[in-house]
């Protein structure tokens, strides 16, 4: 049993995540409580407190108690915590200590100085129980996102705990990977793991969540038992920020039909590292042009190879014709642009303004105003890049693509991790680049984002463009059956 | 694309050597072909020690560069015995500096990419610990490995991102270019390392025990023979220099 009593806690002044206030809540074992609300609701705070990292790791300043049975997880030790709960980190990347996948899932167990043969017997297992046998003695840099966030659901279920806290697990998942992480949540809870997650993504946790809490503003204003949340009506679900509850009745506005009068082509988008992996293959392709392209497909299937071949990234790789114009890679890197997923990476001076004077051929300071002031950042103009929120960020990015004359944009998963409302901000940027005649595609796993704004769909698969479609009822049906069914595409 | 320091994945062919061993294998190399210490008593053991690298790649199945590596030592070996006697002036110091290098640089060379590309990260730590290093070596060393990689990746996209924008030598601000980059280097290398400390701590790192290390490394045969060989160099060494 988990219980908070009268808990309040607030980071630092400089984070801009915020705390939570006066939280009393008790989690019964065995039970999967799902936290929902928008991104700074405090979610991921109550996770931390949870998993001992607040008071220990994030300092900032707490009052109340976090009791799990007869343990005071705010005074315990993080050694001690980490054998009774397990945490599973959004980003797949940066929660691995070890190079490889089998020391990984034993590292737990090493740091807790077990006896050698009771860890390989609890690798053993977990392997079993989790399905891992294929992923067992690989190098943690040749798997993929959803690969790596297995391993870490691993790792932490051979330490046995009795309680499971993952925090936005699916963020930079892929629609497979989200039913393999849906899989190991069933496992552990038919093991009777109390588990604890706090997520944007809704649909995939509807029929697990046993109990819902809505959170705002550090508190935890409204909540649900499963079959009260599921019935949550569209507009109140809007209301909340929430993302969608199932995949099946997304809704959307209006089908629409694509302007096929202005295409471009594409040839020779042909690439293959030096491995012999990720390669593309697209010979030829008609793709339209001033419309909003979602590139959907499992990761791996070359999405990113793609655009970074679009952006003119990779030497000599393919040929762009457009409007009778011929652009070879030289010239789409100063043709195309891409927002990165971490746009962190691309913004490099000390101010908003700067950033945008950069990209200018010859530095205008009024007509960067004007840019910065249709993308609603006039007011930012002085602040560091990098001491921006992530949406914000993202349109200084889109500012400086826009400021330096490009025609397309590529956006790399521009909504990873974003809840509804943020999710829609998003969209409505895109929809505006759009109406200013220029051409965006959109890698993303994210449907919502698509129904709200792409107009194209171009799938891919092993390299290869698959379905090119535009998105009319029946284009949406075809997107909307791959990611309620993506396994069927991993496994052909 | 991928960039690692240690091998990530286990050596799935060939005689495998304790990591030790393999460590020990730098060490006299490096002293003896390298660093040149013994003076011309190591005359005839220098060669056969530059034969290792070569009998360590074959014994990993690498013929290639085995083969690669003894012909460039032999052409380097056999130019400073042949040529310098007969060269003057320029070209003879051309050879020498040339061949010299190589003959000196290339076994200890040769070994530690057989050592970084064989090892894993496990394994060396495992090595680490079994000579009983503090965790405060480890440890860090251990961090080393694992963040290496990944920041090498971040700045990878960095510098796509500046490539988008046209910064770059000769182009507009290529004086700020290292501004540019070593900026979202230091704020996401931050990052990342705090969410890699958070992690790690989640599962247990840092608890005063004692570690366990699943990883099995013990020594064998093929370890004997090397030791032999480390054992029967030091001691020529020590007695050549006592008999002089």
């Amino acid at each position: 049993m988990i219980e908070f009593r009268e808990v309040s806690f607030s980071y630092g002044q400089n984070e801009q995540t915020c705390g939570i206030k006066n939280i009393n809540l008790t989690i019964e074992d065995g039970q999967c409580v799902l936290l929902c609300g928008e991104s700074g609701c405090g979610k991921t705070t109550l996770t931390r407190l949870v998993n001992g990292l607040i008071p220990h790791f994030y300092e900032g300043d707490l009052s109340g108690e976090v009791w799990m049975d007869d343990k005071n997880i705010s005074k315990m030790p993080l050694y001690d915590t980490a054998a009774i709960v397990g945490s599973v980190f959004q980003s797949p990347k940066s929660q691995f200590f070890n190079v490889d996948t089998d020391s990984e899932i034993a590292f737990g167990c090493e740091n807790l100085g077990l006896p050698e043969q009771e860890i390989r017997h609890r690798v053993k297992r977990t392997v079993r129980e989790l399905q891992l046998e294929s992923l067992m003695g690989r190098s943690i840099f040749h798997l993929s996102g959803g690969e790596k966030q297995k391993i870490a659901c691993g790792s932490v279920s051979a330490l046995y705990p009795e309680v499971m806290v993952l925090d936005e697990p699916s963020s930079n998942l892929d629609a497979a990977a989200i039913q393999d992480l849906r899989r190991t949540l069933t496992v552990w809870k038919k093991q009777g793991k109390t588990i604890l997650i706090a997520e944007h993504r809704l649909f995939y946790l509807t029929d697990i969540a046993d109990r819902i809490l809505y959170l705002k503003n550090g508190k935890i204003i409204k909540e649900f038992t499963q079959h009260e949340f599921k019935k949550l009506s569209e507009e109140e679900r809007h209301k909340m920020g929430l993302r969608s509850l199932s995949l099946e009745n997304l809704s959307f506005s209006s089908a629409y039909v694509t302007d096929l009068e202005e295409t471009m082509l594409l040839k020779d988008f042909c690439f293959s590292y030096r491995t012999g992996l990720d390669a593309l293959h697209i010979s030829n392709a008609t793709i339209p042009k001033g419309e909003i392209i979602a590139v959907t497909g499992l990761n791996g299937a070359g999405k990113s190879t793609f655009a970074r071949c679009m952006c003119g990234l990779e030497k000599r790789c393919g040929i762009l014709e457009i409007k009778g114009r011929v652009l070879n890679w030289k010239k789409r890197l100063k043709y195309c642009y891409m927002v990165m997923q971490d746009t962190g990476h691309q913004l490099f001076t000390e101010s908003v303004l700067d950033e945008i004077l950069l990209s200018m051929e010859t530095e205008d300071e009024e007509e960067a105003c004007k840019i910065l002031k249709k993308l609603d950042l006039l007011d930012l103009k002085s602040r560091h890049p990098l001491s921006l929120s992530g949406g914000q960020k993202q349109r200084v990015a889109i500012a400086s693509a826009l400021v330096s004359g490009r025609e397309i944009i590529v956006f790399d998963e521009p909504t990873s991790g974003l809840g509804l409302h943020h999710m829609e901000e998003v969209a409505h940027s895109l929809r505006e680049l759009r109406q200013e005649g220029k051409t965006l595609f959109v890698i993303t796993h994210d449907p919502e984002l698509i129904l709200s704004c792409c107009t194209h769909v171009i799938h891919m698969k092993n390299g290869e463009i698959t379905e090119n479609y535009s998105l009319d009822r029946n284009g949406i049906k075809q997107m909307l059956s791959f990611f309620q069914n993506p396994i069927k595409e991993g496994s052909l | 694309m991928r960039r690692e320091f240690l091998s990530s994945e286990q050596q799935k062919k060939g005689i495998h050597f304790d990591p030790r061993t393999k460590l020990l294998l730098i060490l006299i190399i490096s002293v003896f072909v390298l660093g040149g210490a013994g003076g011309n008593a190591m005359y005839f053991l220098r060669p056969v020690l530059s034969l290792v690298p070569f009998a360590m790649l074959i014994s990993v199945g690498r013929g290639f560069h085995a083969a690669l590596y003894i012909i460039a030592y032999t052409v380097c070996y056999v130019a400073q015995l042949i040529l310098l006697p007969i060269l003057t002036g320029f070209t003879n110091f051309l050879v020498l500096i040339l061949a010299g290098t190589f003959c000196r640089f290339l076994p200890g060379f040769i070994i530690a990419y057989f050592v970084v590309t064989t090892t894993t990260v496990s394994e060396f730590m495992a090595g680490m610990e079994r000579m009983h290093m503090p965790s405060k070596i480890t440890i860090p060393l251990s961090v080393v490995f694992r963040f290496a990689p990944t920041v090498l990746e971040e700045a990878a996209s960095i510098s796509d991102a500046m490539k988008m924008r046209g910064i770059r030598f000769g182009g507009k601000k290529s004086s700020k270019i290292l501004e540019y980059r070593l900026i979202p280097m230091i704020t996401c290398s931050v990052k990342i390392g705090e969410e890699l400390s958070a992690a790690a701590l989640t599962r247990g790192l840092g608890a005063p025990l004692k570690r366990t290390n699943i990883c099995e490394i013990g020594f064998h045969f093929p370890d004997v023979i090397i030791f032999i060989l480390c054992g029967v160099t030091v001691a020529w060494a020590i007695f050549s220099a006592f008999s002089i």
